[in-house]
This record gives C-alpha cells, structure tokens and sequence, in this order.
C-alpha cells in the first residue's frame, strides 16, 4: 500500500502519540482536577467504508463533534469525538460552569475542544510545529440522529491515517473516543517529518 | 513598507472583531471593527475590565472560557449555534433579518509575547447572514419533516410514518419487556355514508374521528391513518385491560355524537380490534395481524364493536 508507513514510521509514530498522550492526560487531570484516563491508541490505515461501519457498529453513540486541525508542513485532519454515555450532562461541573449555565450541546463543543487541541498541541511541539483549529461542530446529538447522520456521510475517499484514542474520567462516569482522521494527502507530509525525526536519532 | 504597519492597516479594515484582554482580563487594544460597532472609544475603556466595557457579557461563563486558554494554552470557541452572540452589537442587516444583535462565531486564543502568555484574543466574527439563513433552513425543513409524516386530510400522522413509528417502538418493547398494546379500527358502513351523502360528508366524518380520538389519547400514543377507512393506535406501556378501556372509550366518543353536515344529522361508529403485545410475536407486522383478526371478529359479531385479538379472546 503506498500510503502504508513501514514499520519504523509506525514504531515512531506510536512513540510521539504516547508521550504526546502522557502530557496531555497530566495537563487535564490538573485542570480538570481529576483523573484522565488515556487507553493505548490504535493506528491503522482505513478507506472510507472501512470507518463508516466502524461508526455505525457503535450503536450506543449518542454524540459525535468535528474538530479541523492544520499546522506547518502540510499536517492537517479531523478530530472526531464520539460520546457513549448519555450522562455526558455532568461535563459542566467538570469544567468549572455553574448549572444550567450552558447546554448539554456547548458542553460536549467544551470538552471536546479541550481534549483535541490539549492533544494536538502537545503532539504539535513533539514535531516541532504549531496546530491552528477550526471551531468545533456538534454533528449529531442522540442516538437516532448520530445513527442517521453516520448513514447520510458519503465517506467517498480513498485512505486516511486514524488514531484513535479512549478518554475516561472515572469520577464523572465520562468517556469518549477520540478519532483522528488525515487524509491521504497528507500522510505523505507527516512520513516526511517522522523520516526527519528518525534521521535526527 | 514596513510589514506590520501594513498588517495593522488590514486588521483596520476587518469585518470582524479583534479584542486583546490582559490576563486580568482588562482591555488592551482592540480593531476598527469593535470601536465602530461598540460605539466606544479605546482611549477610554483601555486598562478597564472588559466586563464593564461590555457589561452584557456572562461573567461566570467568560472566566470558565478563558481559565482553559490560560491554563491549556489551547484555543476555545463559542458558536452562535450555542450562544447566539457575546457582545451585545448591532449588525448590518437590521431591517432584512429579525436579529436584534449581531450573531457571533467567537474564538479565544491565548496572546503570548517572547514564548509567554500574556493576554487573551478574542476574535469576533458577524455571522448574522449564516445564523439568518441557517435558521430558515431548519424551519423549512422541519416544516416539510412535518408534512412529510402527516395525512393530508386527517392531520394525524400518515401510514409511513405510523408504521415506521411502530416498527420502532416493538423493537424497543420486545428489547426492555415494555408492555405495549395496539389498536385497529374501521369505520362502520363508511361506504355508504360517502353513497348517500357524498365524499365531503365522508371527508368530514374521518376529520372528525382524527380530531376527537386526538384529543382523547395521551401525548406519547402514535394515532395514524392507516388507509381509507381505517386507523391504528399505538398504545406505549400499555396492556391489553388498558387498551381495551381505551378501545372502548373510542367505541363510545364516535357513536354517542353523530356529525352535522348541511343540516342532516349522521350518526357513525367504528368497530375496534385489539392486540397486545406477547413472547410469540417476532414481528411487528404480528401484532397488526392480530389486531386486524380481532377486527375482523368485531366487524362479523355486528357493528360498534370492541374485540380482543384471538390469543386475548374475549369480545363486548
């Protein structure tokens, strides 16, 4: 597969995301002032039909919101944070707002938007770039309609790069999936700044 | 040319809003875009808090926002999906969208100076056009999402919609050993009323049924048109006892009042089947089977009739 990485770029691919995860939960355990629990990512090389079943075999998804990220050298995707639980309506006191302050919708945009740029940011620094976001969008909200939206996706590209990564934070029964999506054409970018980081050890 | 004169005579002309805070969150500078739109000069609300420059702003709110950019360093966004605007600002369409303020997409970003964080930046993007035109959209199409499960003449929801709504709900009732119960039901000799009075009498007669059955049910029974004639109720947490009261309550409300229609007095009923929900059904078609069985009994027994399904067995 050309797009494939071959077992270094992989081996040092895992290698970045894991320190980048490490610093990233230490961040938000101290400013969500509890634990965060990052599972070990998967990497893996998809084509559009393989993530749309992958979606949609996640029937209890009750919340999906889009996050664009682009830095320096080409690296550019999409994060999508896909919610389980439905008792995601306890993320406002997580995050410091008062009750009723905002809605369920704002505070999923909140925390997913602190979980992707907290990431992508310490991911940035580990390969010597800088993320610009795009603002998060809740795509679908409840089960029926993440269900339907998933169906209408036309998902009508080649091959993309995923990461995905589980978020827990146990004190407040809250868990989500961070998907990271980028496309095809810029695998090519990111194998050329791995290479470089390789060459440098 | 110097480059960043040149840049700052750019972020002049904007059509968004460039607001830098201290981390004290004073004000610090800002574009032409906000001192045009605000009304407010910057040699006077420099240095002061931006909560008394813009006393519309939630403060709790604002300190949570921007606490995740100083301690994250990350960016936070706030979307007039979710807050229509911040800042209380008028916009340029005030005759042609019936937005009172300016609807804003805002972004914080953390201001650093020499690799250290040193302030907040908040950019201010008028969106009034998309919220405007986002906003009819959704109307139109929950208007047509309406129509498209609604029967025309009834107003009640339509054979899809209904059956669709019912295969749904089985599935869920058989999933978590919900109680559910369904009723089928037929006007008596409606052909003849169309025959003797004509098809508007008849249009009349089925608006009726629709309007007064609607009135009767509780808001979580899906009422539908299922063809011609005949209508279906679907009963959610309900058993058989429960919707046979139902059933008879339906029987009653459609006999005792006849309609008007150019001054003649029509009276109508309606025989009803009954089924409920059991360990044998597989499909929902099952229980509509049934029900019509029971209706097929009521309508043989006689009319104005309310029977159970055969694995229920009992007939009024």
């Amino acid at each position: 597969m050309a797009y494939a990485l071959n077992e270094d770029q992989q081996d040092c691919l895992q290698e970045l995301i894991n320190v980048a995860m490490g610093q990233a939960s230490d961040q938000l355990a101290r400013y969500l002032d509890t634990f965060v629990f990052l599972t070990v990512p998967n990497i893996e090389l998809v084509n559009g039909q393989g993530l749309s079943s992958s979606l949609e075999s996640n029937t209890d998804s009750t919340a999906v919101v889009s996050q664009g990220f682009f830095g320096y050298e080409g690296i550019r995707g999409e994060a999508l944070l896909v919610y389980k639980h439905k008792d995601s309506d306890r993320i406002g006191d997580l995050l410091g707002y008062e009750p009723g302050e905002l809605s369920v919708e704002e505070q999923l945009i909140d925390i997913s938007s602190i979980l992707t740029t907290t990431f992508l940011n310490v991911f940035a620094s580990q390969i010597e770039n800088q993320m610009s976001y795009s603002a998060p969008k809740l795509l679908a909200h409840t089960q029926d309609t993440v269900d339907d939206y998933i169906k209408q996706i036309s998902f009508d590209w080649d091959m993309a790069l995923k990461v995905n990564i589980n978020y827990q934070v146990t004190d407040y029964s809250f868990n989500c999936e961070m998907i990271l999506l980028i496309p095809a054409a810029a695998i090519e970018n990111i194998k050329t700044v791995i290479d470089r980081i390789l060459e440098d050890y | 040319m110097n480059s960043d004169i040149e840049l700052t005579q750019v972020t002049e002309q904007l059509n968004s809003g460039i607001l830098l805070l201290d981390l004290d969150l004073n004000v610090v500078s800002w574009n032409r875009f906000l001192a045009v739109h605000g009304d407010q000069k910057i040699s006077a609300a420099k240095g002061k808090s931006v909560f008394d420059v813009f006393p519309e702003l939630p403060k709790n709110w604002f300190e949570c926002k921007v606490a995740s950019v100083v301690q994250l360093g990350t960016p936070s966004f706030c979307s007039w999906e979710q807050r229509h605007h911040l800042f209380e600002l008028p916009h340029t369409r005030p005759f042609t969208t019936d937005s009172d303020f300016m609807a804003q997409n805002c972004t914080f970003l953390p201001f650093n100076t020499d690799g250290k964080l040193t302030g907040i930046c908040i950019l201010i993007e008028d969106v009034t056009d998309v919220c405007h035109y986002q906003t009819m959209l959704k109307q139109t199409m929950f208007e047509l999402e309406q129509a498209n499960r609604m029967d025309g003449l009834t107003r009640i929801f339509n054979r899809k919609h209904w059956e669709d709504t019912l295969a749904k709900e089985f599935v869920r009732a058989k999933r978590y050993g919900n109680q559910l119960s369904l009723i089928m039901f037929d006007l008596d000799k409606f052909k003849q009323i169309n025959d003797n009075y004509g098809h508007q009498c008849g249009d009349l007669v089925l608006t009726e049924t629709a309007s007064r059955i609607s009135d009767m049910l509780r808001e979580v029974d899906v009422f539908g048109r299922y063809g011609g004639e005949e209508f279906g109720i679907l009963l959610t947490e309900t058993n058989a006892a429960g919707a046979k009261e139902v059933g008879e309550r339906i029987r009653t409300i459609l006999s005792s009042t006849p309609v008007t229609f150019e001054k003649q007095t029509i009276s109508f009923s309606a025989c009803i089947g009954i089924s409920s929900l059991n360990t044998m059904q597989t499909r929902y078609e099952d229980l509509i089977s049934e029900a019509d069985n029971a209706l097929y009994s009521a309508k043989t027994s006689g009319r104005n009739q309310v029977c159970l399904a055969p694995s229920l067995r009992m007939c009024s």
